[in-house]
């Protein structure tokens, strides 16, 4: 059996070689629509990898309290119209809330940073001492700033790992005096490394101030958002309490709905999910679509085959070939010509995925190509199923006459 | 030894509603190591009679024997099984796979009986040697002459060393020439022992037999014997 596959194999790569251009024509729904299943399957993962690592980097145990709700369709004036969070809101949700582990207020603004002559902007944080917890990040060097050094105003500062490697280099920060905003802050920490937020912003190159300090710099408008830190296993029940903490310290009626919006990482999960949806449910289509405007050229070029063929078919059967013998030979030369296409588009997505993933993270996976390579097998075997069983049951007498 | 025998055979074609007996009650025993010619005008069922010994087609009526096996009772599967093992095909248009070497072409026969390849080239090249082309055993077949096309088809018929070579007009396409050397080699398989069946219209060939059967409108209407 095994000799016979060999042998139908060697005569199906012949015959594709013989008609280079129909074979690659015919192939080409195949082509793209291996191309589309492998292009979607690495753009899937490499957005899950992407999502994974910037949702830990916000942290699912943390709940994040301003005015505006993420991913909601509300207007920007009912938003504006909704009251500020107070700085106060803090220690009122520390006194009232036993879940809440940590609270940290966030102010955010962009600065200006200088050391000696050089000068870049920079994203600078306005927290409390609790901020540390309420994210993912570590300290490598130095240490975050205290209680005190919050409440007196100091001015110190913790800097993300690029604005070091951009103004320090492999010199020791620590001790180190920058001026943000014209100020001057001393350098008493360095935040370690944490890359792209969703693969597009940068978060390393911040300064973190404490909020005193940041409130007299800079004045005190500009939005104020919380991070409360609940326990992982608790969030629900976080999130309840927090919520009517909030609308305790707000003194909203049981009829007035929330002016305050409590966000989570889930929030960017289902709309993440919205978005995976969506292109897998694009892919898809375009897979499918193609596979079968593939598979129906398949058919028709194999039934171009058997015709062509019809008078050999009469001699094989006149020396010894059986029906499963013929069926066999035809089966696998459209599995054949699928395989080579299969592998055509699994050399395309390679390509593509290794050009795309200078910007973005894509690499092909192992898996999902043996899915490409099996999808285009079954391709090759569903049409070319009818043509072949047409082929099988030929009568060789008619088909040795045919001319 | 008795090696085919045909009793009471009758193949019945409907076209248009008519009934065709393309074979009307044909009785028939060829022993083995027989030169048997078969010919008739067109239409006298002399290709349905040569398909019908060829295991190509099974009878409507009667009992066919193949070295003691009712072919008539055979599935597809068994068909091509017994033209595997025991029928070797020679047709006017040699019938050659035109993208295979000659040596491919004649090992496709031991390819369907599932020979071993270090075998299978072996007997494919002695089969090429006893007709003349061992020279030739790489060549595709629009490389080759007509005659040693149809050499190249007469090995293939013995490649699997058959009960009986089918000839089917094995002259019609060629010069007489080449037409001769082919006759020679069917002559040679003879005297080594092999069964030939001859189907022609051409006296001149059907004298290398040495039993002619005459058919006509289905019914065999001599059995003679040319020579002893």
């Amino acid at each position: 059996m095994f000799l016979l596959f060999l042998e139908n194999f060697s005569i199906s790569l012949s015959a594709v070689f013989a008609n280079k251009t129909r074979s690659i024509l015919t192939a080409l729904g195949i082509i793209i629509g291996v191309l589309s299943v492998t292009m979607m399957g690495t753009l899937i993962s490499g957005l899950d990898r992407t999502f994974e690592s910037s949702m830990s980097w916000l942290g699912k145990d943390i709940l994040y309290i301003s005015r505006w709700e993420w991913f909601s369709d509300m207007e920007w004036w009912e938003v504006r119209n909704r009251p500020k969070i107070h700085p106060d809101y803090v220690d009122k949700i520390r006194e009232r809330s036993k879940y809440a582990l940590a609270v940290a207020p966030v102010m955010q603004r962009g600065a200006s940073l200088s050391f000696k002559d050089k000068e870049t902007r920079i994203q600078i944080f306005g927290t409390n001492e609790d901020y540390m917890e309420t994210i993912s990040t570590d300290i490598i060097q130095g240490r975050f700033f205290s209680k005190n050094e919050d409440r007196s105003g100091s001015r110190v500062t913790v800097i993300g790992d690029g604005i070091k490697e951009a103004f320090f280099g492999d010199q020791d920060p620590i001790g180190q005096y920058i001026k943000i905003d014209k100020m001057k802050f001393k350098v008493i920490g360095v935040l370690e490394k944490q890359g792209k937020f969703l693969g597009l912003m940068s978060v390393d190159k911040q300064a973190i101030l404490p909020l005193g300090a940041y409130n007299r710099i800079f004045s005190k408008r500009g939005f104020m958002r919380l991070s409360v830190k609940v326990p992982e296993d608790k969030i629900d029940e976080g999130l309840d309490e927090i919520s009517f903490v909030m609308r305790h310290i707000r003194g909203l009626r049981p009829n007035q709905e929330n002016d305050f919006a409590i966000n989570q990482t889930k929030a960017f999960e289902k709309q993440y999910n919205t978005l995976k949806l969506a292109i897998g449910g694009t892919g898809t289509f375009i897979t499918l679509l193609s596979l079968i405007v593939g598979g129906i050229g398949v058919m028709n070029i194999m039934f171009v085959s058997v015709k062509e063929r019809t008078r050999e078919i009469g001699v094989r059967k006149a020396i010894g070939a059986t029906k499963g013998m013929i069926m066999g030979q035809f089966l696998i030369e459209a599995v054949t010509i699928c395989l080579l296409a299969g592998l055509m588009g699994l050399l395309f997505s390679y390509v593509c995925s290794t050009l795309l993933n200078k910007i973005f993270p894509s690499t092909l996976d192992f898996g999902l190509a043996i899915f490409a390579i099996l999808m285009s097998v079954v391709v090759g075997v569903l049409s070319g199923f009818i043509p072949s069983y047409r082929a099988a049951n030929l009568d060789p007498i008619d088909s040795l006459r045919y001319e | 030894m008795v090696l085919i025998s045909l009793n009471n055979i009758y193949k019945i074609y409907n076209v248009g509603g008519e009934e065709v007996r393309a074979l009307d009650g044909i009785d028939l025993e060829i022993n083995e190591n027989e030169y048997l010619a078969i010919m008739g005008p067109s239409g006298s069922g002399k290709s349905t009679l040569m398909n019908m010994i060829g295991c190509l087609d099974t009878p409507s009526s009667g009992i066919y024997q193949f070295e003691g096996e009712m072919v008539q009772e055979m599935d597809d599967n068994q068909l091509a099984s017994i033209r595997n093992r025991k029928i070797g095909f020679v047709f006017q248009t040699f019938n050659l796979l035109p993208k295979a070497t000659a040596q491919h072409n004649v090992e496709i026969p031991l390819i369907y009986g599932n020979i071993r390849k270090n075998e299978r080239i072996k007997l494919a090249s002695d089969a090429l040697k006893s007709v003349g082309l061992s020279d030739r055993m790489h060549h595709k077949p629009n490389e080759l002459s007509g005659g040693q096309r149809q050499r190249v088809a007469i090995a293939r018929a013995l490649v699997n060393s058959p009960s009986i070579i089918l000839a089917d007009e094995p002259t019609g396409n060629l010069d007489s020439k080449s037409g001769h050397e082919i006759m020679g080699i069917l002559n040679k398989l003879y005297q080594d022992g092999n069964t030939i069946i001859l189907v022609t219209h051409e006296d001149d060939i059907a004298r290398h037999a040495h039993r002619i059967i005459r058919l006509f409108d289905g019914k065999i209407t001599e059995d003679s014997k040319t020579k002893s």
